[in-house]
């Protein structure tokens, strides 16, 4: 309030609180009305406002009177009254700020779950529309319009009380959210030996067999990438009968791996095998052309 | 008898006819009812009649922004403000009429 003198600021508290039981429309109206008339009264009064319109008690009282608004001693103030009361606390009234940033958030949030729209998995509290970042705009957006209405005391009760009610929801809809997922991905220190293995356990040897039951040997194995699968590879036991190229290449992925009697290079029992019983293939064997 | 006491029940229609004369916002009107010679007229009581007369539909009302300080509420009336003024012109007249000969009337007998 430019160029109203102090006087004129206490006195029209003073009337502000004597009217603190009207709904704040009905009292903003008529101390919309009481501003600028004081500060002309102050002016013509040099100042001295209480001396020209009374106590500012009695002032509201007439005001009131006038008005046709019932007095707040007339009866004991029902419960909206009091909470109006209380929402109309000085102290209260700098909240306000927070419940317009609230009620825009439960605005947005009450939106999402109307509409179903699915919520953001990081940020439990913002829902997705079309993507999070979106939802967090227009939660900012809508934050930025409730507050600019804040303050240019645009308020519409009824709005309120349904934005109130909708906040039900939205607390229900965050307290059942869980909060986010704290994803702990167990990596097993997989140590594996290096070599053939299967199911974990190592595999030293291979038997192949033909369909129709003949043991095979020095068959090649490779993987479907062509990589020899060798058992095992590496430093050869003196021992192993092991398969070489013509150049004198070792290969170790020739199966069965076989081994030497000690001190020779002869295989005692070159058809020796685990005892398996090679079921009947009935399967017609694929021919290459 | 005191005056405030007329006053109060006179006061919705004399603000209703200066809002007829012309527009004015609250202080406007205190001032032309007390130039009108209704000098002990409380400001309250006419911002509370005026803020009464608005919601009973008697008088419209807009803000008009001011050089010198706040902004001013002005009050117009309307149609249904004239109806009451008319009505209200047509009462105080008979009843002004009728209290004016009674009080002669005393007046003659005890003089």
């Amino acid at each position: 309030m430019n160029g109203v003198s102090p006087e004129v600021v206490a006195y029209l508290a003073a009337v502000r609180a004597a009217l603190a039981d009207l709904p704040a429309e009905e009292r903003d109206d008529l101390l919309t009305d009481v501003r600028a008339s004081l500060v002309e009264a102050a002016a013509e009064s040099g100042g001295n406002i209480a001396a020209r319109l009374g106590p500012p008690e009695e002032f509201a009282a007439e005001l009131r009177a006038a008005a046709g608004l019932h007095s707040s001693s007339a009866a004991r103030p029902a419960l909206p009254d009091l909470a109006r009361r209380i929402a109309g606390d000085v102290e209260l009234r700098r909240l306000a700020p927070i419940w317009w940033v609230a009620r825009a958030y439960v605005a947005v949030a009450a939106l999402a779950l109307v509409l179903g729209l699915h919520w953001s998995r990081t940020y439990v509290v913002v829902p997705r529309i079309g993507t999070g970042t979106i939802g967090l705009l227009a939660i900012a957006a809508a934050a930025v319009l409730s507050i600019w209405l804040g303050l240019r005391r645009r308020s519409h009760r009824l709005a309120e009380l349904a934005l109130l009610v909708a906040a039900v929801p939205v607390v229900a809809h965050l307290a059942h959210r869980p909060t986010p997922p704290t994803r702990v991905v167990y990596i097993e220190a997989v140590s594996y030996a290096p070599g053939l293995s299967y199911n974990g356990a190592p595999l030293n040897n291979v038997y192949p067999y033909s369909r129709d039951g003949h043991l095979l040997h020095d068959v090649l194995l490779y993987t479907g990438a062509g990589t020899p699968i060798d058992a095992p590879p590496g430093v050869p036991d003196p021992q192993r009968r092991v398969v070489r190229t013509k150049a004198g290449k070792a290969v170790f992925n020739a199966f069965p791996v076989r081994y030497y009697e000690p001190g020779t290079h002869r295989v005692a029992h070159p058809d020796a095998s685990p005892p398996v019983r090679i079921p009947r293939l009935a399967t017609p064997a694929l021919r290459s052309r | 008898m005191e005056r405030s006491q007329l006053l109060k029940g006179a006061l919705d229609a004399a603000a209703l006819a200066v809002v007829a004369e012309r527009d004015g916002y609250g202080y406007d009107v205190v001032r032309r009812l007390r130039a009108a010679g209704l000098a002990d007229v409380g400001d309250a009581s006419v911002y509370g009649t005026l803020r009464r007369l608005y919601r009973a539909g008697a008088l419209t009302s807009y803000v008009m922004p001011s050089d010198e300080g706040p902004h001013r509420r002005y009050y117009g009336i309307t149609e249904r403000g004239r109806a009451q003024l008319a009505e209200a012109r047509e009462v105080w007249a008979d009843f002004s009429r009728v209290l004016t000969n009674l009080l002669q009337t005393e007046l003659e007998v005890t003089a």
